[in-house]
């Protein structure tokens, strides 16, 4: 028990302290950047307590905007003033299965930029499903979820076995395939099968309600049954990687894939498998933002989703559990960022900064060690990726 | 220290108290203007931009806006407006109208309006109603566009013209519209053939687009292969894709340009120089409109539709390029346009 804590202490350390690190610089930009406190330059003191209570005022709008605030209750019940950790969560669901994407290729010495692709295929699958059939309640959302799934799968999948069958590079590829997925979607949203009726431009029909992900905690806040399919992706990766054969053989390819090779492991069939793994956990990703949360396909349905992945599967260390603590970090920054802006007029670009920061320094151990003047920081556990000659 | 912090205090709280008793006078009629904005970002030199100018401007409130950074932002930003009390809550952009729409109905108290839409709630079979208080602001920009691509078609010395858009939004090619009905229509006056390359109205899938309002290099690349084509006057419409393109071409003098939205003159950093004219959309204006409605309590859910009439669109001046628009081409642009406003000429 003692030694776990340890363990889990140290696993922490590097994220803990640059995410420190970070929300300082952070406060020091916001402080310097406005005008008001540089205006009380002349005169320290109250500068800096200015500068404090600027910085101070915009976290604080952070956490209004990310976990609770009791403005909200006014007028309504205690329950309502949650509102802001139910958005944080809506903006995590989707990035939890993107990152375990990004997460579990990294475990195969795969870097998977391709997320943004994969989501793009999952969330026409699931649509299309949800909108054009008419089914019984929860085999809909299943089979809308499928078919997202599997589109995604055999596009991710399709990444593996051209690494495997002719060596092309897997950061080409997905980034090439990225663009095509961007293209495709626009495609496909102007075909008759897609466009909704009465419009012209790229949206597609909302999905039957019998295709939808249940709001968990009534209509008022959009926190839907999605996060439950995201923690148990993140169960089941944590399964795959730790408690099963294939998982195994996945962890000695990304270690070294020559010796795996020697050990009678087939190098192509985990790579296409990995791929094919991690395209269904962003399609899923794509699948759930339309069945929970927005209903209909659009052109930008994507957002950031796939690209913030890679950040969030670097925060969180590649390893399941971290992956979801760094997508609801990234979820909290994103809502808690709305209401920073709207209220202390900070810009909800800085949050970007935030997020740059901290996967700068998590980038750079070495540099964080030099300023908490700390001996020794465990920091390559868990990234296997090997650059451009793996 | 201890002095300094009285002294602090003090003054604190003189302030509070003049600020309470001056404040009735002064913010009385002020009414909270909030903006939802698109993606593109607050500064894209287009609408969320002249949007954001206008309710600056605005002397009867205090205003704020909330940037999107992709769709799935829209319906969390107008919440966020409703919990903080605010008395006008304007989506800027087709895109955000049926989350504008869908709160409207949640919150009938508040007020709304949507740019670029009428701000209907229609089912799924597009049968629409008006929400009592959603005020929809609209713009005839084909009006606008009909006078520049007459203009365009006059210009032209190779015989062909270009336009090619963002995405097929309805706001997007009725421009498209306008500028290709006005190039036809400067065919049939003179006996000429001037051809427009990017758009057909009455084939509207063979559109030339972006596929989104933000990947400039596309749309240089689009800009390029119709200079290659042979045209000589494009008109990109959206936001700011259309600026590295009016930079490349002042330097190689292939073609002139049309701007979008907000007089480009004052906009562009470069490019100025093969600046045509501006199809200008006054969305500043009419948010400043909608925002004293409401605090005149005078606000409808009546649709606000801006035309060459009420000036709510326009073209904007020929400015660098003025001495190189023949006088007689001039004098016909003016003629259509009193044309159009008086309703003996047609646009669609």
């Amino acid at each position: 028990m003692r030694n776990s804590l340890v363990k889990f202490g140290q696993a922490i350390k590097l994220p803990g302290l640059s995410f420190g690190l970070a929300f300082t610089l952070t406060g020091l930009i916001i402080a310097f950047s406005d005008a008001k406190v540089l205006s009380k330059i002349g005169s320290p003191l109250t500068f800096i307590k200015s500068a404090v209570a600027t910085a101070g005022n915009a976290y604080l709008a952070l956490f209004q905007g990310s976990i609770f605030d009791i403005n909200l209750t006014k007028g309504h019940n205690f329950f309502q003033g949650f509102y802001p950790l139910s958005e944080t969560i809506v903006i995590s669901t989707p990035l939890i299965l993107t990152g375990l994407s990004v997460a579990l290729a990294f475990k195969s010495g795969l870097f998977n930029i391709g997320a943004q692709g994969q989501f793009i295929f999952g969330a026409i699958g699931a649509s299309y499903v949800g909108f054009h059939f008419h089914l019984p309640i929860v085999i809909h959302v299943i089979a809308a979820a499928l078919a997202g799934m599997v589109l995604a799968a055999i596009w991710g999948g399709a990444v593996g076995l051209l690494k495997a069958k002719t060596g092309a590079h897997e950061v080409i590829l997905t980034i090439m395939m990225n663009y095509i997925a961007g293209y495709f979607i626009l495609w496909t949203l102007k075909t008759s099968q897609f466009l909704r009726p009465g419009r012209i431009d790229p949206i597609a029909p909302e999905v039957n309600q019998s295709a939808r992900l249940p709001l968990l905690a009534g209509a008022n806040l959009r926190i839907h049954a999605g996060i439950f399919i995201a923690l148990a992706a993140a169960v089941f990766v944590w399964w795959l990687l730790t408690k099963t054969t294939i998982g195994y053989k996945f962890r000695s390819v990304g270690a070294n894939s020559a010796a795996s090779k020697t050990a009678g492991i087939s190098v192509p069939f985990v790579l296409t498998a990995t791929m094919a793994i991690c395209g269904a956990l962003a399609g899923l990703g794509g699948a759930v933002q339309v069945l929970g949360s927005e209903h209909a396909l659009n052109a930008d349905i994507a957002g950031s989703f796939g690209f913030d992945a890679i950040t969030v599967a670097l925060l969180g260390r590649a390893q399941p559990l971290g992956t979801v603590f760094a997508a609801l970090l990234f979820g909290a920054l994103h809502a808690g960022g709305r209401t920073m802006q709207s209220s202390t007029g900070v810009p909800l670009d800085i949050v970007l900064v935030t997020q740059a920061l901290i996967v700068l320094f998590i980038a750079a151990p070495t540099f964080v060690r030099f300023v908490f003047r700390l001996k020794k920081i465990n920091s390559s556990a868990g990234l296997t990726s090997k650059g451009w000659n793996g | 220290m201890k002095k300094s912090l009285k002294l602090m205090a003090v003054v604190a709280s003189l302030t509070l108290i003049t600020g309470v008793a001056v404040a009735p006078a002064s913010q009385a009629a002020k009414i909270k203007l909030c903006l939802a904005l698109d993606t593109g970002g607050v500064d894209d030199r287009s609408f969320n931009e002249g949007a954001w100018k206008g309710a600056q401007a605005s002397t009867v409130s205090t205003a704020e806006y909330l940037p999107a950074t992709s769709s799935a932002d829209f319906a969390p930003n107008i919440k966020k407006f409703v919990d903080k009390g605010c008395d006008l809550i304007v989506g800027v952009g087709f895109a955000i109208s049926a989350e504008i729409v869908k709160s409207a109905k949640a919150n009938p108290k508040i007020k709304y309006a949507v740019v670029d839409d009428a701000g209907q709630d229609c089912d799924a079979n597009w049968n629409c109603k008006n929400v009592p208080n959603v005020k929809g602001l609209t713009f005839q920009t084909d009006e606008a566009a009909f006078m520049a691509g007459y203009l365009a078609a006059g210009m032209s010395k190779t015989g062909k013209v270009a336009t090619y858009g963002g995405a097929p939004y309805p706001t997007v090619t009725i421009f498209m519209d306008g500028y290709a009905r006005g190039v036809a229509y400067y065919n049939k006056q003179k006996g000429k053939n001037v051809q427009v390359l990017g758009w057909d109205p009455a084939n509207p899938k063979s559109g030339t687009f972006v596929g989104n309002f933000s990947d400039q290099a596309k749309a240089l690349t689009i800009s390029k292969g119709f200079e290659q084509q042979g045209a000589d006057v494009i008109l990109p419409v959206g936001g700011s894709l259309g600026a590295p393109y009016a930079a490349e071409s002042e330097k190689s003098k292939k073609s002139l340009t049309i701007w979008v939205d907000s007089d480009g003159y004052g906009l562009l950093t470069a490019g100025k120089s093969i600046l045509l004219t501006t199809v200008v959309k006054e969305i500043g204006a009419s948010i400043k409109s909608v925002a004293k409605d409401v605090a005149s309590k005078k606000f409808t859910g009546d649709k606000y539709v801006g035309t060459l009439k009420n000036k709510g669109v326009s073209i904007a001046e020929y400015h660098d390029l003025s001495a190189r628009v023949p006088g007689s081409l001039k004098t016909e642009v003016r003629t259509i346009r009193g044309a159009i406003i008086a309703g003996t000429l047609k646009v669609n």
